[in-house]
């Protein structure tokens, strides 16, 4: 569904990305992990169009988007988590869900209830401030927020950043549950072991090139990728 | 217009784009080099002006302060040293706000410093304004009068550029263009930007009072009306942007080019009939503000843009 | 005690209406638009010279004038915006703060070629106090002046909090990068912004001319209060700029109230530097303004 051939590029001046691919097939939740600096997040951010590439293609249900605005790839199906600033603080939850469903003429109140369900707290607090909500909160608020144009294909940027491991359970379990429902999933993770155990596939960049990339087990159990870059984190 | 006419109107061109370029040398160090948005030139300029009209000229019978009559360069560095002043308590204060408040302060000073002018009738005159400022070598016939005037600026903002020049190379220079393109790195290097900027704004402005200082010398009058921001602020940052924000050169063609397309549509203005005539003034601002929007897009680095810098050091 | 609400009072609400409305439009365009829109005076005095036009060439009055002055200012919003800003949208801000000081230029010097520059009253004549609000001494064009303000807040109150357009304008105010990644068209938000701005400035022009007469200068010298009313909200803050704006109104109009003796607070002289001097203690003191907008 998603396929990124050859990425070279980064914000201007040096390139961060010297040649990346990947892809998401229907169904898949993927994972890209790394080191610091090996520009996982920039990959998203290509992919999504923040960042325009000097080179390389990306495409998505069959079509050249490598050129499309943010705007268009948003009305085709892809939605974007950033790490962070992802939600509207001056707006209430509720408004957040709202403007997350933009590109849409008419939203059902289905799609809100899906989110709600998804996400109980977020239901008790629709009408405060979103800049109230908790860490915890506010990532699924983003989360909400992505899912209510409902995507074939969700982008999370580091999802469980600088959240408590009982938010960052909930987080990984919703993913699962957003996965069953049928969305694609591309996640960058810190949390490698983690990530890589939930994951269909993953791949391992490091100084902007591919690595590695197999399946979330295989690559848990492959020993050079464990001592390099699973060791110590997460 | 006969030669000597001709001679003469070139030599006033030419010491106003001198006068110009002198206040356009102090915004590049101002917003070229340090890139602080220095909006309120025309309250320098003011200063610099009143400054050294108040020293120089004589006794006016209790109309404003004044009757020192102590001799023009005395004038000149007074007007210097109270646009620095009058700068660094301003600067004291608006110098750690960012660009667009500080443009809206020093606006919100130099309207200060003008109502000061208008309404401090017993310092400044008012309205009225002073006259009788001396020239310097108005003892002189006309055309020699005129011509060493004319020189003596020049003069001036060549001694202006050399100081411009030198401090572009240096490493107080390199250091103001590290803080005004990447202000946390060169707070990383332990450098104090704070006293850095000043500096710059300090110095700067007291270029400006300096122009202002000339004009009022070289008019012999002085006037609120000769602080207009439409000229003494406006004008300049045409100036610097068409001619080269942070190129020294730069600066100086932009003030003699947009001076002489002022002063073209001047003469075109006196050549229309009667009627129109103010409605050419109107037609001449209308234009200045499209030469500013359209030189910013097309030449966003202006005639002579900066030139990078050299990246080895001379003495290593 | 009438004698302070008739001379100080009062003239201080109808100068805050005046401010309120511009400082809105300055606050939204730098909170949505990222710069410090110096030619926002100037579309003022453009509002405000539309509404002459339509009252000379059709003797009506100028309220009823005020839809022609609204349109008309948006467009012309719109078409600077496209020709003068558009083009640096990916540019530094400053930049951009340098082309509008140019567009006011143009602004203020096509008012003077079209209209010349004595100052002009709407209308004529000596208006006459409503007798029925003595001691009072309420005209019917302060009614209109506040009226038209509340009508203004309200629409401007509904549009923000019900209409899709008006909360993806708080949302881009909050974070423009977030909203474009959310998939809002940020460029129909910034048109939107033009028109909500350029209504309430040509507005303010025209409730200007009601109060007493339109000058070429109209709105230049209101900038300085504008952003300083602007800042004291908190920018981004439309319910900021609308209390920032009456609090300089008011302290302006108090400035020259015999408070000690029989001579005003302060000289007349300086009254316009009393919106710079709030503006900067706030600058110092509170950048954020009161009620917490963007600092930059």
């Amino acid at each position: 569904m998603l396929v990124a051939e050859g990425l070279v590029g980064g914000y201007g001046g040096a390139d961060i990305l010297k040649g990346v691919s990947i892809k998401v097939d229907p169904g898949e939740i993927v994972v890209i992990i790394g080191p610091n600096g090996a520009g996982k997040s920039t990959v998203m951010k290509a992919v999504f169009g923040l960042v325009e590439p000097r080179q390389g293609r990306v495409t998505f249900a069959g079509a050249d988007i490598t050129r499309l605005a943010t705007e268009q790839r948003v009305r085709r199906g892809m939605s974007y988590v950033p790490q962070e600033r992802n939600i509207f603080v001056s707006l209430s939850v509720h408004e957040n869900l709202e403007m997350g469903a933009f590109v849409r003429n008419t939203v059902p109140r289905a799609a809100y209830d899906r989110v709600y369900a998804l996400f109980p707290p977020l239901a008790e607090k629709r009408r405060q401030a979103a800049g109230e909500l908790s860490g915890g909160q506010r990532q699924m608020l983003a989360v909400g927020r992505a899912l209510m144009v409902e995507p074939k294909l969700l982008m999370l940027d580091e999802p469980t950043a600088g959240l408590s491991p009982r938010a960052m359970d909930e987080i990984f379990a919703c993913i699962r549950a957003i996965n069953r429902e049928g969305v694609s999933l591309l996640m960058v993770e810190q949390n490698a072991k983690r990530a890589l155990a939930l994951a269909h596939r993953g791949y391992v960049l490091s100084t902007g090139e591919n690595r590695f990339a197999d399946t979330g087990a295989a690559l848990l159990a492959n020993r050079e990728v464990a001592e390099s870059f699973l060791g110590g984190v997460g | 217009m006969e030669l000597g006419g001709l001679l003469l109107y070139g030599v006033s061109l030419v010491t106003f784009a001198g006068i110009f370029a002198i206040i356009t040398l102090g915004l590049n160090l101002n917003w070229g080099m340090s890139g602080l948005f220095n909006v309120g030139i025309a309250g320098f300029f003011a200063v610099g002006a009143y400054v050294s009209s108040i020293l120089t000229a004589p006794p006016s019978g209790g109309e404003h302060l004044g009757g020192f009559e102590l001799p023009v360069p005395v004038g000149l560095v007074a007007a210097m040293v109270m646009a620095a002043a009058v700068a660094w308590a301003v600067g004291r204060v608006c110098l750690r706000l960012r660009s667009d408040y500080l443009a809206i302060a020093t606006i919100g000073i130099a309207e200060i410093l003008r109502l000061f002018a208008r309404n401090e009738q017993s310092i400044t005159g008012g309205a009225f304004g002073i006259k009788g400022i001396p020239r310097p070598f108005e003892s002189m016939s006309r055309a020699w009068s005129e011509a060493a005037f004319m020189l003596l600026v020049l003069a001036l903002m060549g001694a202006v550029y050399l100081f411009m020049e030198r401090a572009r190379v240096s490493p107080w220079g390199r250091v103001m263009r590290a803080i005004r393109d990447n202000e946390t790195a060169a707070a990383a290097m332990g450098k104090n930007i704070e006293a850095f900027r000043l500096q710059a704004f300090v110095i700067g402005s007291s270029f400006m009072g300096l122009g202002g200082a000339l004009t009022a010398h070289y008019l012999k009058v002085l006037t609120p009306e000769a602080t207009e921001p439409l000229i003494a602020t406006f004008l300049v940052w045409v100036m610097l942007i068409a001619g080269g924000s942070g190129n020294n050169k730069g600066a100086m063609l932009g003030a003699l080019v947009v001076w002489l397309l002022w002063t073209a549509t001047e003469l075109v203005a006196g050549q229309m009939p009667i009627e129109w005539g103010v409605r050419i003034g109107y037609a001449r601002m209308f234009l200045v503000g499209l030469l500013l929007v359209f030189v910013l897009q097309r030449f966003p680095g202006g005639l002579l843009p900066e030139q990078a810098p050299k990246l080895v050091d001379k003495q290593r | 005690m009438i004698e302070f609400i008739n001379n100080y009072f009062l003239p201080g609400l109808i100068l805050g209406s005046i401010y309120a409305l511009g400082a809105i439009g300055v606050s939204m365009i730098y909170s949505i638009l990222r710069f410090a829109h110096f030619a926002h005076g100037d579309l003022m005095t453009f509002g405000a010279y539309l509404a002459y036009a339509v009252v000379v060439a059709l003797g009506w009055p100028p309220l009823a004038a005020l839809p022609f002055a609204l349109i008309g200012t948006s467009l012309t919003a719109l078409a600077i915006d496209r020709f003068a800003y558009r083009p640096f949208r990916k540019s530094r801000p400053i930049v951009v703060v340098i082309a509008s000081f140019g567009v006011a230029l143009m602004i203020r010097a096509a008012v003077m070629l079209i209209w010349g520059v004595q100052p002009e009253p709407y209308v004529t004549g000596i208006q006459a106090p409503l007798a029925s609000f003595e001691p009072l001494r309420m005209q019917e064009k302060h009614l209109v002046i506040l009226g038209t303000t509340i009508v203004l807040v309200a629409a401007l109150h509904l549009m923000l909090t019900r209409t899709k357009m008006g909360k993806a304008m708080r949302a881009m105010s909050d974070d423009a990068d977030l909203a474009r990644v959310t998939g809002i068209g940020t460029e129909r938000v910034v048109a939107w912004t033009w028109v909500v701005g350029a209504v309430l400035a040509a507005a303010a022009g025209v409730l200007t001319g009601i109060d007493t007469q339109i000058k070429y200068t109209l709105g230049w010298d209101l900038l300085l209060p504008l952003f300083a009313a602007a800042i004291l909200g908190g920018l981004g803050r439309p319910y900021g700029a609308i209390l920032g704006g009456y609090v300089i109104g008011i302290v302006e109009e108090l400035s020259s109230y015999p408070l000690f003796g029989d001579d005003p607070l302060i000289s007349p002289g300086y009254k316009t530097g009393i919106a710079f001097a709030v503006m900067v203690l706030m600058l110092i003191w509170r950048p954020q303004g009161l009620l917490r907008g963007k600092v930059l």
